[in-house]
């Protein structure tokens, strides 16, 4: 057990936040593991989702049901999507590594190419929603509409999330507020952002592929 | 044990009291306002329970005209005890205590914490709230679809709908809650507090929370899909389109069981504090004590289906099985809290005497859950009175008599001030004969035959003397919070000053001022053993 | 307990010795008289229940002994070791022996697997059920009524029970079934969940809507003649407690006289639409198509009624201003109708109202 500075003993100094925002104990910040922790929450929300999904599939045959059999179409946009999503969680790496190099700059241009495609990624599940609409398949379809409007639209409500993290980082980041010792939050984003990105690739191999 | 405040600079800010109190991010208000929101929604909770027990009182509707009112009574009575009571005043207790145990300033997320708190007055207004819009949801606690879906006979109205959004919400602060202690348990402990050396009420803070961590969220899942299903036409759980009714009791129960422990672990804790205190003795067998709370933590989500052994539709001898094993555990802690009285030297303060009533209560509510491990047993059992009685003597004779016993046992340190002795026995007479003669007498009518939730029974069903007394009982207990009201009123005003450690306590928090200063120490005692205050009394020789 | 290791007043523990013994003996002596027959439950009819029985009694006579050797340890200790003034050294500071900590973990898991066990047995008879069983009975569980379908060996629905509880006076109403044959019991629900639950037969089961389950009893011989009381167990809305039934145990000659009645009753062409005044009244997603009915004043009138909701139960009853039910009509199932013919009403304001579903109300006028 190493010594660590927030218990106070009489040799140091009397400041109140001493502990509170740093943690000199080694090891994962206090954010990130807290990150971890709230991620897996998530996974554990997920799971619930997916278990009611995997349940009614089974009762349900044929699935998708006849009248869907071809709305789900991999090679889609869905797939520009998907590229596009699995390769923000790469810049968003790529964000990481800058800034714990203390390169402020690649920081700031890959976390600011991560935000755009995360937006795009919205935009684009918003218009193949449109689409499915468009097909007459909706919440209400059944089984398979519900299943699948749940689980993707979770999925988008956490991007929206991820997003406005990945805002607030970039906001930060302009400001000056990161460095190569002091970038918690940009680790904390970025984890739950690949978090995002891992439940779109469970998502997408079993709603269309499997 | 000179300690003062900290921070000069708190001083420098004027604002009023209230002011302070709504914006604090300390733990300890947080902590004490946790276990006054919960308080207030314990007594609101009781009231509604006294509003069945009338009702109940004998056979013949006593003074209802509408039997759905029946139904939301003791639904809310269900939801705002466990949800707003039960949880949060367990972790309200542990908020106060963890930082200041493992020697820390502070939770490791202030700001989070405060988030927490305020959420659960939200969400539980908003579940009374529903009482006043329009009938607040009446399908039980546990809400099972079909019945609480949208339709006429089922769950019709906005009562279900602000159910599950306060639901959700309270969940949420859960969540966040363990998320917290974890983070500040795993991360801001003392120099020389190993794992192996943190009090047990850590341990079992611990463990809950990592059962709140992974349980909570698979309920807010089965929640949102029922509120998809209610308000958008989703199908998850109408079996008439393709879904299933006992998909959601899988989901719901995957929570609920690991929420019964996350209801009772923490009152472990508290009672693991104060019997060593109050007997001059370690606890007994301390390692064996954390192995069995992470045992019952592990088993815990693997029982979730001997709530459904009578639908027909689990694999029966897998959920007996853990059922039964899960015995084992609480058994182990059985022993360990007697043989810690075996031999000491007992002091009857009140936190000791609550504690005591934990132990023999909760020791029914232990064996009278074996009977609907045996799955054939289950078969008469289940959905009777004699499960209402079990959950009683769990929930209330263990969860409610320890969390008593906590606050008699940490007042001194939150005011101060210690609590009149004379009124806290008087209280756990009251209560004590008061809980035995409602919940006891509910075995008899629930092997007899009499249902849960049924409004009215027949005459002649020979269920009329158990329930009059039970109602009684009702009343009793009822009355055993009079003497408690009157002795936190008169003991804040006139009660005996406490001093840094009124009870010879074991653990950090009497190492410090009652109440602490913001920040809670400028010296720790040396941390060697689970016990640094016994050490800085006795030194290494008591051992 | 002499080997404690501090001085202690011998009578303490005497004193804490001879309570504790009061208590188990009076512990003891509640089981064993009649004081404690109400923890055992009620006398079984069938044969699954008799293994139930069987098995309780073993469940609680390791409950009732692990009761009292704890309690009892608690007691002694809490009397025993209460702190003297002199008591001013600390006691001994025992942290814990592996020992006895293996022993508690050994000793409990082997009681609890010898109880899984023994249970594990017991379901496999309590849940078997029979390719031929000698009655097939389809129970259907709406809200908020039983009805019970009678099916022949080739589960062809034979008649229906629609009154599920047992009028003594008349004779009529309740599942009726045959002592010492096996009777196996399918069940659905049309709406929500619900649980058929007989205290005397220590038994339920939950009536999951899209999933039929099945459970078979034999009631012992000896009961002929009996009405069991039924009841649904699981909370299935508003009418939760009305929903009772009740099974009556016929001789197998009785049963098949009963049968037949049954049989000719459902076969019985229904009573043409009579004549007069009558009023055509129907009900869907358990609500009247009608808030008002209006009807002449001290004359005969009827209501042709037809129920619309599948496996739901529906009548037309009436009450007066005083709430007071003075005429009452059989329920008829989804799909059927039915000709309710009502005596005279002196001119006023009137209820009708459905008896199984309490929402379901509306005026009648006669003037």
């Amino acid at each position: 057990m190493t010594a660590d500075s927030h218990a106070l003993t009489a040799t140091q100094e009397h400041t109140p936040l001493a502990g509170l925002a740093h943690d000199s104990r080694g090891g994962i910040s206090n954010v990130v593991l807290g990150m971890l922790l709230f991620i897996t929450s998530e996974v554990m929300f997920f799971a619930g989702l997916f278990a009611a999904y995997f349940n009614t599939r089974a009762s349900n045959s044929p699935w998708p049901p006849t009248e869907f059999a071809l709305t789900l179409n991999p090679f889609s946009l869905i797939l520009v999507a998907t590229v596009i999503l699995i390769s923000s969680s790469f810049t968003c790496q790529f964000a990481v590594w800058a800034i714990r190099r203390n390169d402020r700059t690649g920081f700031l241009r890959n976390i600011a190419i991560t935000f755009v495609l995360g937006v795009v990624f919205l935009l684009l599940q918003a218009y193949d929603y449109s689409l499915l609409f468009e097909e007459g398949m909706t919440l209400g379809s059944g089984p398979f509409g519900t299943t699948y409007f749940t689980l993707t639209g979770f999925h988008g409500a956490h991007v929206f999330g991820g997003v406005l993290m990945l805002g607030v980082v970039l906001y930060r980041g302009m400001s000056g507020q990161f460095s190569s010792r002091h970038h918690d939050a940009v680790e904390a984003a970025s984890l739950y952002w690949h978090f995002v990105d891992v439940v779109w690739i469970l998502l997408f191999s079993i709603l269309y592929f499997l | 044990m000179a300690t003062h405040a900290l921070s000069p600079a708190a001083q420098a800010y004027s604002r009023g009291t209230l002011y302070e109190w709504l914006t604090t991010t300390d733990h300890k208000k947080i902590g004490i306002m946790y276990v006054i929101n919960s308080f207030v929604f314990f007594l609101i909770g009781g009231v509604l329970a006294l509003a069945v027990r009338t009702e109940l009182a004998q056979p013949g509707l006593q003074y209802l005209t509408d039997e759905h009112v029946y139904n939301e009574l003791f639904t809310m009575h269900a939801t705002l005890m466990i949800f707003v009571f039960v949880i949060p005043m367990l972790a309200g207790l542990g908020n106060y205590a963890v930082p200041l145990m493992i020697g820390a300033p502070d939770m490791a997320f202030p700001r989070i914490n405060a988030l927490s708190l305020w959420m659960l007055p939200l969400g539980g207004i908003l579940l009374i709230s529903s009482f006043f819009t329009g009938g607040a949801a009446a399908a039980g606690w546990t809400s099972y679809p079909p019945l609480s879906a949208e339709g006429p006979l089922n769950s019709p109205g906005a009562g279900q709908d602000l159910w599950i959004v306060a639901l959700v919400l309270i969940g949420t602060s859960s969540i966040l809650g363990g998320i917290n202690f974890l983070v500040t348990i795993f991360k801001m402990r003392a120099p020389g507090m190993t794992l192996f050396r943190m009090p047990i009420m850590v341990w079992t803070i611990l463990v809950t929370s990592v059962l709140v961590v992974m349980a909570t969220p698979v309920i807010t899942s089965a929640l949102v899909m029922l509120f998809i299903d209610r308000n958008y036409g989703g199908h998850f759980f109408d079996p008439f389109q393709g879904g299933s009714a006992v998909l959601y009791q899988n989901i719901f129960w995957f929570y609920s069981h690991p929420a019964v422990y996350v209801m009772v672990l923490p009152a472990m804790g508290v009672v693991s504090e104060v019997l060593p205190v109050f007997s001059r003795k370690p606890l007994f067998g301390y390692k064996a004590f954390i192995f069995a709370t992470a045992g019952i933590g592990a088993l815990g989500f693997s029982v979730w289906a001997h709530h459904m052994f009578t639908t027909g539709a689990v694999f029966l001898p897998f959920f007996s099985l853990l059922t039964f094993l899960i015995a084992v555990p609480t058994g182990v802690k059985m022993f360990n809290w007697v043989f810690t009285l075996f031999r000491g030297q007992l002091t009857f303060s009140t936190p000791l005497v609550f504690a005591l009533g934990f132990l023999t209560m909760f020791l029914i509510g232990g064996i009278n859950g074996a009977f609907s491990a045996s799955v054939p047993v289950d078969f008469a059992l289940h959905d009777t009175y004699w499960v209402v009685a079990h959950l009683h003597y769990v929930l209330f004779g263990g969860s409610v008599f320890g969390i008593f016993a906590g606050i008699y046992y940490w007042f001194p340190k939150w005011t101060g001030r210690l609590l009149d002795e004379g009124l806290g026995h008087l209280q756990f007479w009251l209560m004590f004969v008061g809980f035995n003669l409602t919940f006891f007498p509910m075995h008899m009518l629930g092997i007899q035959g009499m249902p849960r939730r049924i409004a009215d029974y027949a005459g002649d069903a020979g269920w009329n003397d158990w329930n009059l007394a039970a109602t009684i009982g009702g009343f009793l207990i009822a009355t055993s919070m009079l003497p408690f009201i009157w002795n936190v009123f008169i003991s804040l005003r006139n009660g005996a000053v406490a001093g840094d450690d009124p009870w010879e306590g074991n653990t950090l928090e009497w190492a410090t001022t009652s109440p602490p200063p913001p920040y809670n120490f400028d010296h720790l005692p040396e941390i060697r053993s689970e016990r640094p205050l016994f050490d800085a009394r006795h030194g290494r020789t008591g051992h | 307990m002499s080997s404690t290791p501090r001085k202690r007043p011998a009578p303490d523990a005497l004193v804490a010795g001879i309570v504790v013994v009061i208590l188990i003996a009076l512990v003891v002596a509640v089981f064993l008289t009649g004081a404690g027959s109400t923890l055992y439950p009620p006398n079984a009819v069938t044969s699954q229940a008799h293994e139930i029985r069987g098995l309780y009694d073993i469940v609680f006579a390791f409950a009732v002994a692990i009761f009292i050797v704890v309690e009892a340890l608690i007691v002694w200790s809490v009397l025993r070791y209460r702190r003297r003034p002199t008591d001013v050294e600390l006691p001994v500071q025992t942290h814990g022996n592996n020992l006895v900590e293996v022993i508690w973990t050994v000793i409990p898991t082997a009681i609890v697997l010898f109880l899984f066990v023994i249970s594990w047995n017991t379901l496999n008879n309590v849940d078997a059920v029979s390719d031929e069983p000698d009655v097939r009975i389809h129970a259907i569980a709406g809200q908020f009524a039983w009805q019970f379908e009678y099916l022949d060996g080739n589960g062809a629905r034979v008649a229906t029970q629609l009154v599920p509880s047992y009028d003594a006076e008349t004779g009529t109403g309740g599942m009726a079934v045959p002592v010492g044959r096996s009777i196996q019991v399918t069940l659905d629900s049309p709406d929500v969940i619900h649980a058929f639950y007989v205290p005397r037969f220590l038994f339920k089961r939950d009536v999951v809507p899209g999933q039929t389950n099945v459970f078979e009893f034999n009631v012992d011989e000896a009961e002929a003649g009996q009405v069991f009381r039924g009841q649904c167990a699981e909370l299935c809305g508003t009418g939760h407690r009305q929903m009772l039934f009740n099974v009556i145990a016929l001789a197998p000659a009785d049963y098949e006289t009963w049968l037949a009645d049954l049989v000719e009753k459902s076969n019985a062409t229904p009573a043409p639409r009579p004549s007069g005044t009558v009023l055509d009244v129907s009900a869907e997603g358990i609500r009247f198509d009608t808030a008002a009915l209006q009807v002449p004043a001290d004359g005969p009138f009827a209501i042709a009624f037809t129920n619309n909701d599948p496996s739901i139960l529906h009548d037309i009853d009436i009450k007066d201003a005083s709430g007071a039910v003075i005429q009452d009509q059989a329920t008829i199932t989804g799909g059927t109708t039915a000709n309710y013919t009502y005596t005279p009403l002196a001119a006023g304001t009137y209820t009708f109202f459905c008896s199984i579903h309490p929402n379901m109300t509306g005026t009648l006028t006669a003037k």
